[in-house]
């Protein structure tokens, strides 16, 4: 079982090198991706049950390098019930990603390399948040971003591919070089890497070199997660790649930087206790939520929409785990889970639309749901996830972050957390708001002529949209479940930071450094919300009122009338051409034509023959944003595009950083 | 044999009181009062108050019409849906001490579950393609936008204010919520709450569509913007679900604010034989909050759609965001500081 | 001596960082990034310097407690972060080559898309 880990990560980069070997041929790379991918999530379902539900904690030391004398020499990796819950994740969303591929990028030209990247991508994410070691740490951020980047200019002819991925090199090396520059700054003072020897010597030598270290730390991973001076590039990077690969980016890659923050702040550092932490991440957290979730409402591609509410969740995750109390983290962590499934779910069917119609224009769509409807079931099912309906998963673990933040608020005194608590409900609604924008102007409203041909997507793809789609159902419908199993030990995992110290270096070590967890691990919710009883209730009264419905012939009408529909003009003629004097002697032209020119049905049906009129996404809202024109106009001359604003912006977060660090002194 | 009696109380409970059945005539009641108040407060004389009784079993005789450019699954199931989901939701809502599920929903569940109603109609209106139906649902999505931020001030301010009295710091269930004011007094005698209650009762109309604050219904403009396409029966059910809209959110004011009416209820009733008081005592209180729904519809309703016009959609939002919200704001300050 | 190196070495990186920021054309950027890998390899090399230590290459026989050697470690990472630096170069070149196909110049200003 220790191996397992080891094995996990080894599997999918065992499966990108076989693939560069052996995968020009369809159906051995194919069964290579699978099996790539399939591995690794057996394996981490395995550990499941020593680790979730026992808390027992896997140190594997690579070549059984054991620490000696107190110091820890070899590569660690270690798996605590945190980083399993990451680990999890990850394979899930990787494993449908790569299902989904199979149709998605059949027509694509090189697939081999498609499917070498992906798998590197998922082996570095993997390698992240089993790592034990800092340095090792970031050779994998290396690796998955040089992943994402290639794979975000991978189909390099679409609009704005090639821009995106140079904007994500350039500011991700920035975010890179900041982790190693931080990573030797902490070497120089610990002489270690092995995160749990960092653990133990870190907390009672936080000195200027070591607070700047982690500041330089805190900035790299908020450029992996795409935090709110770094969310331009998420946009970018999300509407130009294929949609897999938003799916990794999104569900897996800013995972990986939410994984990194609280791993820094809560183990390494544990500075959560302090105040100014607290408010750090949280004001960070509200902000990206609220901001982007703005931009969203103005965006008019249905990807780049998609990736700002991205960062909009991943907001809502780290104010959350902000809060320091175990509710807090437990929610935002069932948060973030939700976010993979939901947010890869309504990639995928952004893909899906992609794929029929070659376009993710809010603009030129309309009218899908006819054509395709399975994906309109399962993006409903994603579109009310994310903007927190109930009984879907974004809701629950909404509703935990609307009362962690809230009782944080109560036991601290701080007004400050109820406005968090404003700010999570009002962008809830924002969210509804952007996600009806895109119902509307994609999958409802009139479908343009363009797309008359436009068909259901292949098998592959709908089973990978129903996994998530189903997953995104089962964790709305049980949140004691998830929370007893998952989130709850994951977040327990996330105060108990001596156990994983001892874990690793032997028990005992912790003690030596005088540290305790001083947080409190055990919550309770003050809430009420109990779905499979609502959904009862509701069943009962669909059922009464369905019953009442059809016993009362509801739609009996108008199914006689649109059997009829096409001829009702005639019909109406026929029936009535008894009484009149003079019947039209050959009518069948103006039928033909769709216009009924003349006589007396004129009134009734001149109107039928409707111009194309679907109401656009862009100014779908004009009556919120003509209240924010002027926040509108700043926001959207702000994000300029130019590469260079970008990396000033990321120059400044880092000074601010380094400065508000010293602040924590 | 408990089992059968609880699922047929439980049933009833669902069916009859609080549910369908009540919801469908004191919703219906309510909105004829309505129309007749607002008549009568213009010199007009205004239609009988059974009119939405008659205009609702006419409408399910008429034809339904589905048009051609619409989804016809999503368009004819959206507004069953949306009405129970109402109904659903008014099983949350306690009358007074009384509250047929409780440990099911709390405020905030609450909150999101008024949204799924809303909800229902705005995709079963983008699933008929007609553009008055797009301009109308973009309105209701604003309005919704409007409404959400001083109603989320509001409920804070009001689980503040109990969770403060109990000693927890925060209370969000809303039958304790209830009988805290049955056992103290309803939360309307308070000081700091007054903002809180006339931010409240501004909060209604916006989320009911009434008249100042319908910019996304706008007869005269749009067509009745979402409900443009829709006819017959479907039609008939949105207009119920209107009236049990109306019953929920007049129930939700009594039940946040002036749930102490419960506790003199019971007090009053306290000679009388127990099994004999509490059947009396729900009886009563089922009375008491109808009237006070009655007199909150004329309040908040009929009054201000007969001395009101149309607030277009960008004034109603700003409206919202700015006084609604500010007085929801100034009450959760003072529940704060503990006043 | 070593003071130096650390001031050289942060100086590397905000020159780096600097030249991103205010130069406005692909390759300069691309200049950028290398500059920083090198400011930031030269703080690693320092971090593991020790003043007159030797080479840190023994054998088990010859390692004795008075054995006086620079710290292995970090050279080993800046071997790993030399490699990454001239993936980071390879790849961005390769990018700006695509890009000067597609949008015909190197303006970081010409090159904006994507935005708002």
């Amino acid at each position: 079982m220790t191996h397992y880990p080891i094995l996990a990560i080894m599997a999918y980069f065992l499966g990108a090198f076989l693939i560069v070997i052996f995968g020009r041929n369809r159906a051995v790379r194919n069964t290579l991706g699978f099996l790539g991918t399939a591995v690794p999530l057996c394996l981490l379902i395995m550990l499941a049950k020593p680790i979730l539900a026992n808390g027992e904690i896997i140190a594997y030391w690579m070549g059984n390098r054991v620490p000696a004398g107190g110091y820890a020499i070899g590569i660690a990796l270690e798996v605590d019930a945190f980083g399993l819950f990451f680990g999890l994740l990850i394979a899930t969303a990787v494993f449908v990603a790569m299902i989904y591929s199979f149709s998605y990028m059949s027509h694509d030209d090189n697939e081999p390399q498609y499917y070498t990247l992906f798998l590197m991508l998922c082996g570095g994410v993997m390698g992240l948040v089993l790592s034990g070691d800092l340095f090792n740490m970031f050779i994998m951020v290396e690796i998955l971003t040089f992943a994402a980047v290639a794979l975000t200019a991978f189909r390099n002819t679409v609009f704005g591919a090639l821009e995106a991925a140079f904007k994500y090199l350039v500011v991700g090396c920035i975010g890179s070089t900041c982790i190693l520059a931080g990573t030797i700054m902490l070497y120089a003072q610990a002489h270690t890497l092995n995160f749990a020897q960092l653990a133990a010597f870190l907390p009672g030598n936080l000195n200027i070199a070591t607070i700047i270290a982690y500041a330089l730390l805190f900035i790299g991973f908020c450029t992996k997660a795409f935090l709110v001076p770094f969310h331009p590039l998420a946009a970018d990077a999300h509407g130009a790649a294929p949609a897999p690969v938003s799916v990794l980016i999104s569900g897996v890659l800013t995972k990986s930087g939410l994984y990194g923050i609280i791993r820094l702040t809560y183990i390494l550092f544990r500075t959560m206790n302090l105040g100014t932490v607290q408010f750090w991440l949280v004001f960070l957290g509200s902000v990206s939520m609220f901001l982007c979730v703005t931009m969203a409402l103005a965006q008019h591609d249905f990807k780049r929409l998609l990736a700002f509410h991205s960062i909009s969740q991943i907001g809502y995750v780290l104010t959350a785990a902000g809060l320091a109390t175990a509710l807090g983290v437990s929610s935002g962590l069932y948060h973030a889970m939700n976010h993979t499934l939901f947010k890869g779910l309504l990639f995928l069917c952004a893909g899906a639309v992609l794929h029929e119609t070659g376009t993710t224009d809010l603009d030129r769509l309309g009218g899908l749901s006819k054509k395709m409807p399975v994906t309109t079931v399962l993006f409903l099912v994603g579109a009310f996830s994310i903007s927190g309906i109930p009984p879907f998963n974004g809701f629950a673990s909404k509703w935990l972050i609307y009362q962690a933040t809230y009782q944080k608020a109560v036991e601290s005194g701080n007004i400050g957390f109820m406005l968090v608590t404003v700010c999570c409900l009002v962008t809830s609604t924002l969210t509804l708001a952007s996600f009806v924008k895109v119902t509307q102007s994609v999958f409802f409203g009139q479908l343009p002529k363009e797309y008359e041909h436009v068909k259901e997507v292949p098998f592959g793809m709908r089973l990978g949209m129903g996994i998530l789609a189903a997953l995104c159902i089962l964790t709305g419908i049980f949140p004691g479940f998830v929370q007893n199993w998952l989130t709850g030990p994951a977040a327990r995992a996330v105060f108990q930071a001596n156990g994983y110290i001892d874990a690793m270096m032997g028990a005992g070590y912790a003690d030596k450094f005088g540290l305790a967890d001083t947080l409190p691990v055990s919550f309770t919710s003050v809430g009420v919300w109990s779905p499979i009883s609502w959904l009862c209730l509701l069943a009962i009264m669909l059922l009464a009122v369905a019953i009442v419905a059809i016993t009362s012939k509801y739609d009996a009408v108008s199914k006689a009338a649109k059997q009829t529909d096409p001829l009702t003009l005639e019909a109406l003629e026929s029936a009535t051409a008894a009484y009149l004097p003079t019947a039209p002697a050959n009518p069948a032209p103006r039928y033909a034509t769709g216009h009924a020119a003349s006589g007396k049905y004129e009134l009734f049906f001149g109107g039928e023959e409707s111009v194309f009129s679907q109401v656009g996404g862009d100014d779908l809202f004009w009556g919120f944003k003509h209240n924010w024109r002027h926040y509108f106009k700043f926001m959207h001359e702000l994000h300029s595009g130019i590469v260079n604003d970008y990396s000033l912006w990321a120059v400044v977060a880092l000074a601010l950083a380094m400065l508000y660090a010293m602040i924590i002194l | 044999m408990t089992i059968v009696l609880d699922s047929l109380r439980y049933l009833a409970y669902i069916l009859i009181f609080p549910g369908f059945l009540f919801c469908f005539l004191t919703g219906m009641l309510l909105c004829g009062i309505d129309r007749k108040l607002v008549a009568r407060m213009q010199k007009r004389i205004g239609p009988p108050v059974l009119q939405p009784f008659y205009d609702f079993f006419k409408l399910l005789g008429k034809e339904t019409i589905v048009p051609a450019a619409a989804n016809r699954v999503v368009f004819l199931a959206a507004p069953l849906v949306g009405l129970a989901a109402q109904v659903v939701l008014q099983l949350f809502i306690p009358v007074f001490s009384f509250s047929a599920f409780r440990g099911v929903a709390d405020v905030i569940v609450v909150l999101y579950l008024l949204l799924i109603p809303a909800l229902s109609v705005i995709l079963g209106a983008a699933s008929s393609g007609s553009p008055y139906a797009g301009v109308g649902l973009s309105r209701e999505m604003v309005t919704i936008l409007a409404v959400e931020l001083p109603l989320v001030l509001v409920l804070l301010a009001v689980a503040k204010t109990v969770g403060n009295a109990m000693g927890t710091g925060l209370c969000f269930s809303l039958s304790q919520i209830a009988e805290y004011q049955a056992a103290n007094g309803s939360l309307i005698t308070r000081l700091s709450m007054l903002p809180a209650v006339a931010a409240m009762l501004l909060i209604i109309p916006g989320e009911t569509g009434n008249h100042p604050f319908d910019a996304a219904e706008a007869e005269t403009e749009i067509c009745e913007g979402m409900l443009a396409e829709y006819s017959g029966a479907p039609l008939a059910v949105y207009k119920l679900s209107h009236a049990v809209k109306l019953l929920t959110m007049t129930s939700l004011f009594v039940a946040l604010f002036l749930g102490g009416i419960g506790g003199a209820v019971e007090h009053l009733l306290v000679g009388l034989a127990p099994a004999i008081a509490g059947g009396l005592a729900i009886v009563i209180e089922i009375i008491i909050l109808f009237l006070l729904c009655i007199v909150l519809v004329a309040l908040c309703c009929s009054l201000v759609h007969a001395v009101t016009a149309r607030l277009r959609i960008e004034q109603l939002f700003k409206y919202y965001w700015t006084v609604v919200a500010g007085l929801a704001l100034i009450s959760v300050v003072l529940a704060w500081y503990g006043l | 001596m070593i003071l130096l190196n650390y001031i050289a070495s942060f100086f590397l990186i905000t020159l780096g960082l600097y030249c991103i920021v205010t130069k406005y054309d692909l390759m300069k950027s691309v200049i950028g990034l290398s500059i920083m890998d090198y400011g930031v390899n030269l703080l690693i090399i320092t971090v593991g310097f020790n003043p007159g230590g030797t080479a840190p290459i023994f054998t088990f026989g010859e390692l004795n407690p008075d054995s006086f050697f620079v710290d292995p470690i970090p050279q080993a990472l800046t071997l790993t972060s030399i490699v990454i630096g001239a993936c980071v170069t390879a790849m961005s070149l390769s990018l700006v080559i695509k890009l000067k196909e597609m949008y015909g110049t190197t303006d970081t200003h010409e090159i904006r898309r994507l935005r708002g």
